[in-house]
C-alpha cells in the first residue's frame, strides 16, 4: 500500500475519532511485506512470506483513554472501531496524567535517516536461495566436527510508518531490513554443541558476506565441544560482546521513566549519581544513518534526539515518555530505546583477555535471570575457562551471580571492538569480579 | 460439540463472507501441480484479545487487539509453503494459494501420505460467555478489589500493578484431507505484582493464574485473593532475604509451578522437529534410562478449564495425552502432523501456532510429573542442608546439550531438616538428559499449576501448563551469589 494512502487513512481516522466525540486522538500505521526462505541440507525447506498491515489507535475523551488495534483498513471497520474505542474510554477511569505530548514537544520535522533500501525490492528467490545455501555450506565446513545443520535462512521486510495526531503531527517513513543466520550442530564424544550466528542490515550491500556468517556460525558450534563445568569461586568475568550487549540493554532497562514514577527499580533515584565505572559512557542516538534502531520520530511523535543514558559512570538521563514526564513533572524526552551502544574502550578483547589470570570468558548465558527491582544477576553461563591470560577451555553447566550495581562499578576495562550489529551494542566489557557456582569446590 | 461441517460453513460466512466449497476451491488451488500426497491447510482466526493494566491505585490503560486473518499453508514432505493474510477474501486467499505452493518446485516426487486424524471429541472449555464480552466496570471493580487486598496484606506494600487480559478466538481449520473444524477459544490470565519497601530494600512480589475458564471462575473471591496475598508474601518475604547460597546442593521444589523443570528440563528436547533433525539432546535415545526410576512425565492437552489445552491442536488433531516418561524410561516424543509423518510416528496433537499469522510447530500443552509416595514434610525432612523453592520465573533450555535454567524468585534454606531461612531467588541449573537421573523422593501432592506458562520457541509465544509435586533432587547447581 503506499504511503499517501496509508497517510489519508491516518487523517481519516484522527478525523472521524474527533468527529464521535474524541478531544484528541492518535494512531500509527504499519505496513509491509516480508519474505522469508529457509535451507537445509541445500535443500529448500520453507518459503514463506506476507503482505501485513495494522494500526493502533488510541482516543482521549478528558483525561480517559483506550487504544485499539486492527488490521481492518475499511471505513466502516474504523468507524466502528473507534466508536467501541471511545465507548471504552468513556466508562475507563480518569487519569490526570494521560494525554498525548504537549504541541511544543512533538517533533517538528522527519530527518532523512537513509533507512529503506530499493535494492531489496530487486532480489530474486534464486538469488536468496543462493545466499542461504553458500552461508549453510560454509557453516558445515566450518570444522570437520559438524555433523548436522539446522539450517539456514534469507529473510526481509520493507516497509513503512505512519504516526499522526489530533495535535497537527503527521510523520511517515520507510524503513528495510534484511538478514542471514545460520545454525548447525557439532558433535564429538557424546555431546553435541549448536552453534549459530547473523548478519543483519538495512541494506543489501550491509550484510556481512555468507561465507564469514556460516563460517562464524560452524566455529561457535565446535568451539563449545567439550565444555565443562567448574568448582564454585570467585573471578573475574569478561563478556564478549554480544554478552555484553545484553547486559547493557537490561541496565538501562531499569532506568525507564515507569521505574522512576513507581521507585521500582535500582536506578529510580540515581540521577546524577555514580552507577558505574567512569570507563562507563552509554549513549543512545536513534540519528544515526541507516541505523538498525535509527527512526526520525518515536512512537509517541516525540523528537529523535540523541541520548546519554551514562556518562562517564553518572546516571545522565531515564528514559521518560510522555506519561511519565506529566507523572514527574517534567519534559520527556523519549520513553524507548533505538540505536543504543556502551561507547568503546582502548584496549583490544585479547590485551583484555590477556589481563585475567584466572576467570570466565562469558560467550552465552540463560534464562531471565535479572531482576530489575533490586538488580540481582544470576543466569545460567557457558564460555571458556581463562588461565594465565589465555582461551585455556570452554566451560558450560555454571551459572554467574551477582548485582548489577556492583558489575557496573566493578567494570574494569572496556574493549575497542564496538560493532553495530542490532539495537542494543556493546564492546568486549570485564567484570571485575562475579561468584560462579559450578561443581563443588573440593 | 458444534462440529458438524454446517457448523463450520456457518461460522465461515459469518465471521469471513465465505463458503466451504469457496475454502475447498482454495485448497485444490494451493496442490495443483504439487506431487501426490502433498498437503495443504487453511487456519482462520477471528476474535479479539483485551488487557487492562492496573497501577498506582488506577486503571492506567486498556487495549483491544482485533483480529481476522488466515494462514495458507502447503506441505510437501519436509518442505513448507506458508502465506499469511490479514485481509481474508476470496481473491487474498487464492492468490496465498498460489505463493505457498511455490515450495513444491523444490520438493522431491515420493512422500509418504499425511495420516488421518481422529475426529475431535473432547469439549475442553464450554464457556457459555465469551470473557470479552465482560462490561469493563466488572473487570476494573477485579483489579480495584486485588490492588485494596495486597495492599490491606502490609503497610510495606507501595504499589500494586495488575494485569488482566482476556481473549476469545474463534478458530477453523480446513485441509485437503477434508477436515473442517471449528473451535472457540477463551482465555484469561490475571498477574498481581506487589512492589514492597523498607528502608532501602525494595522488592517485587508476584503470583497470577487464569485459563480457558469464565469470567466467574477468576473474580471468585477465592481465587483472586489468593494471588493478591501470595504477591504481597513474596514481596514482604523477600525484604529480609538473605543472598542464596552458591554451589551444587540437593534442592527440593515445591508442587505446581516449580513444573517448569519438566518443561525445560524434558519438554523442548522432546519435541518432534528436533528430534527428527537430530539436533536434540535426547535424539535417537527412544527407549533409554533419561531419568530416576520415580520420574514419570506426561504431556497432556485433554485437561478441561486448563491454559494449555485445546479440543483438538492447531492442526486440527485431536489433543491426546502423552507419555513423554515413564518410571525412568523415555517413552515418548510430542508431534505435530509433519514431524510424525516424516519420523513415521502417530500424531499426538502437538502442533500449535502463536496465530493465524504463524506457521504450526511440535509444542507443548499441559506437561508434568505423575504424584509419588512421599509426604512433603518428610521430604523437607531429609534434607541435612539446601534449598526449597517454591516461586518461579521463567527458564531456558539449550536442546543440543541439554543444559537447561530455570530461576527461583524466592527460596529457604534448609538446615537439618527444616526451613530456616529466606534466601533470594537464584538460577537453578541441570542438563536434560542426566538431572533428572537425581530425582531421589516425589512428593503425593502433585498440583498443576495456576495458568500463567507462556511458552517462547522461535519467536512464536503459546500459553501452556506445568504440574509437579514436592521434589527432592540432589547434585542441582544453584547459582547464588553467596560462595
Amino acid at each position: 500500500m503506499k504511503k499517501q494512502q496509508l497517510q489519508d487513512t491516518a487523517a481519516f481516522a484522527v478525523a472521524e475519532a474527533k468527529r464521535l466525540g474524541a478531544t484528541d486522538c492518535e494512531i500509527g500505521i504499519q505496513a509491509g511485506e516480508s519474505f522469508q526462505i529457509g535451507v537445509r541440507n541445500g535443500d529448500v525447506e520453507e518459503l514463506q512470506g506476507s503482505q501485513s498491515r495494522g494500526l493502533e489507535l488510541t482516543v482521549f475523551v478528558g483525561q480517559r483513554h483506550a487504544t485499539v488495534s486492527s488490521a481492518d483498513f475499511r471505513r466502516r471497520s474504523l468507524t466502528r472501531l473507534i466508536r467501541d474505542a471511545i465507548a471504552t474510554a468513556k466508562v475507563s477511569d480518569e487519569d490526570p496524567s494521560a494525554g498525548m505530548a504537549e504541541p511544543e514537544h512533538l517533533a517538528k520535522e522527519v530527518p532523512e535517516l537513509d533507512l529503506y533500501d530499493p535494492a531489496i525490492e530487486r532480489i530474486t528467490v534464486a538469488d536468496r536461495i543462493r545466499i542461504a545455501r553458500q552461508c549453510e555450506a560454509a557453516a558445515m565446513a566450518a570444522d570437520p566436527r559438524i555433523t548436522q545443520s539446522s539450517g539456514a535462512s534469507f529473510s526481509d521486510n520493507r516497509g513503512v510508518v505512519v504516526l499522526a495526531n489530533s495535535r497537527g503531527f503527521v510523520g511517515s517513513y520507510a524503513g528495510s531490513m534484511v538478514s542471514i543466520s545460520a545454525s548447525v550442530v557439532a558433535e564429538a564424544d557424546q555431546q553435541m554443541q549448536v552453534g549459530s550466528w547473523y548478519s543483519v542490515s538495512r541494506k543489501l550491500a550491509g550484510l556481512e558476506s555468507p561465507e564469514l556468517v556460516g563460517k562464524i556460525a560452524g566455529e561457535h558450534a565446535a568451539r563449545q565441544l567439550g565444555g565443562r563445568s567448574v568448582a564454585s569461586q570467585v573471578v573475574p568475568v569478561v563478556f564478549d560482546p554480544q554478552m555484553a550487549a545484553r547486559l547493557v540493554g537490561q541496565f538501562v532497562g531499569a532506568a525507564s521513566g515507569a521505574h522512576v514514577y513507581r521507585k521500582s527499580s535500582f536506578l529510580h533515584d540515581k540521577f546524577g549519581q555514580m552507577v558505574a565505572s567512569p570507563l562507563v559512557t552509554i549513549v543512545d542516538d536513534p540519528l544515526i544513518p541507516g541505523g538498525l534502531g535509527s527512526r526520525p520520530f518515536d512512537a509517541e511523535a516525540l523528537p529523535s534526539r540523541r541520548r546519554e543514558i551514562v556518562s562517564e559512570g553518572k546516571l545522565a538521563a531515564h528514559l521518560i515518555g510522555v506519561y511519565a514526564a506529566r507523572m514527574l513533572k517534567t519534559a520527556p524526552n523519549g520513553q524507548g530505546t533505538s540505536n543504543l551502544y556502551l561507547q568503546a574502550g582502548t584496549l583490544t578483547p585479547e590485551e583484555i583477555i590477556g589481563s585475567v589470570q584466572n576467570g570466565l570468558y562469558l560467550t552465552g548465558v540463560s534464562g531471565p535471570g535479572f531482576n530489575a527491582t533490586t538488580g540481582d544477576y544470576s543466569v545460567g553461563a557457558s564460555g571458556f575457562w581463562i588461565e594465565n591470560g589465555k582461551l585455556a577451555y570452554p566451560v558450560e553447566g555454571i551459572t554467574i551471580a551477582s548485582n548489577v550495581v556492583a558489575m557496573f562499578n566493578g567494570i574494569e576495562a572496556i574493549g575497542n571492538d564496538l560493532v553495530f550489529r542490532g539495537g542494543t551494542n556493546a564492546p568486549t566489557v570485564k567484570i571485575r569480579s562475579m561468584t560462579i557456582a559450578g561443581k563443588a569446590s573440593s | 460439540m458444534k462440529n458438524s461441517k454446517k457448523d463450520v460453513s456457518r461460522e465461515l460466512h459469518r465471521l469471513f463472507g465465505l463458503t466451504t466449497d469457496q475454502v475447498e476451491s482454495v485448497i485444490g488451488l494451493a496442490l495443483k501441480g504439487t506431487p501426490a500426497n502433498s498437503f495443504c491447510d487453511i487456519y482462520f482466526q477471528a476474535g479479539s484479545s483485551e488487557a487492562l493494566s492496573w497501577d498506582q491505585g488506577r486503571l492506567k490503560g486498556s487495549s483491544r487487539d482485533v483480529v481476522a486473518g488466515a494462514g495458507v499453508r502447503v506441505v510437501v514432505g519436509d518442505k513448507v509453503g506458508f502465506w499469511p493474510i490479514d485481509k481474508v477474501d476470496i481473491t487474498g486467499l487464492k492468490r496465498a494459494a498460489k505463493v505457498a505452493r511455490q515450495i513444491a518446485d523444490y520438493a522431491q516426487k515420493e512422500i509418504v501420505p499425511p495420516a488421518r486424524a481422529a475426529a475431535p471429541q473432547h469439549n475442553l472449555y464450554d464457556v457459555a460467555l465469551s470473557p470479552t464480552t465482560v462490561p469493563l466496570a466488572d473487570r476494573t471493580a477485579l483489579l480495584k478489589a486485588i490492588d485494596a487486598e495486597t495492599r490491606k496484606h502490609d503497610a510495606r506494600i507501595q504499589n500494586v500493578s495488575v494485569k488482566l487480559s482476556v481473549e476469545n478466538y474463534t478458530i477453523i481449520v480446513a485441509n485437503s484431507l477434508g477436515q473442517f473444524l471449528v473451535d472457540e477459544r477463551p482465555l484469561l490470565h490475571v498477574s498481581v505484582s506487589a512492589l514492597a519497601r523498607e528502608g532501602d530494600r525494595t522488592e517485587l512480589g508476584s503470583s497470577g493464574g487464569g485459563g480457558r475458564i469464565p469470567f466467574a471462575a477468576l473474580a471468585n473471591d477465592q481465587v483472586w485473593k489468593q494471588h493478591a496475598q501470595l504477591a504481597a508474601e513474596q514481596a514482604i518475604l523477600l525484604l529480609s532475604a538473605a543472598p542464596a547460597p552458591a554451589g551444587e546442593m540437593t534442592v527440593v521444589l515445591g508442587s505446581g509451578w516449580p513444573g517448569v523443570l519438566l518443561h525445560e528440563a524434558v519438554g523442548h528436547g522432546l519435541e518432534g522437529d528436533f528430534n527428527r533433525k537430530g539436533t536434540s539432546a535426547f535424539a535417537r535415545r527412544m527407549g533409554e534410562r533419561v531419568a530416576s526410576p520415580l520420574v514419570t512425565v506426561i504431556d497432556d492437552g485433554t485437561l478441561a478449564d486448563r491454559r494449555g489445552s485445546l479440543n483438538f491442536d492447531d492442526e486440527g488433531t485431536p489433543t491426546t495425552q502423552t507419555v513423554l516418561i515413564e518410571n525412568g524410561i523415555l517413552k515418548g516424543y510430542m508431534h505435530d502432523r509433519q514431524n510424525a509423518q516424516l519420523m513415521g510416528m502417530a500424531l499426538t496433537g502437538n502442533a500449535r501456532r502463536q496465530s493465524y499469522a504463524h506457521l504450526p510447530m511440535p509444542r507443548m500443552t499441559n506437561t508434568f510429573m505423575a504424584g509419588g509416595q512421599h509426604d512433603p514434610e518428610e521430604i523437607i525432612r531429609s534434607v541435612k542442608y539446601g534449598l526449597y523453592a517454591e516461586a518461579f520465573g521463567g527458564g531456558e533450555v539449550d536442546i543440543t546439550n541439554g543444559n537447561y535454567t530455570f530461576s527461583a524468585t524466592v527460596a529457604w534454606l534448609i538446615e537439618d531438616g527444616r526451613k530456616t531461612r529466606p534466601v533470594k531467588g537464584a538460577t537453578l541449573l541441570g542438563n536434560g538428559p542426566k538431572s533428572l537421573h537425581h530425582v531421589s523422593m516425589v512428593g503425593n501432592d502433585m498440583a498443576l499449576d495456576k495458568g500463567i506458562g507462556m511458552c517462547g520457541k522461535d519467536g512464536q509465544r503459546v500459553p501452556v501448563g506445568v504440574g509437579m509435586s514436592t521434589v527432592r533432587i540432589d547434585n542441582v547447581t544453584v547459582g547464588g551469589s553467596q560462595n
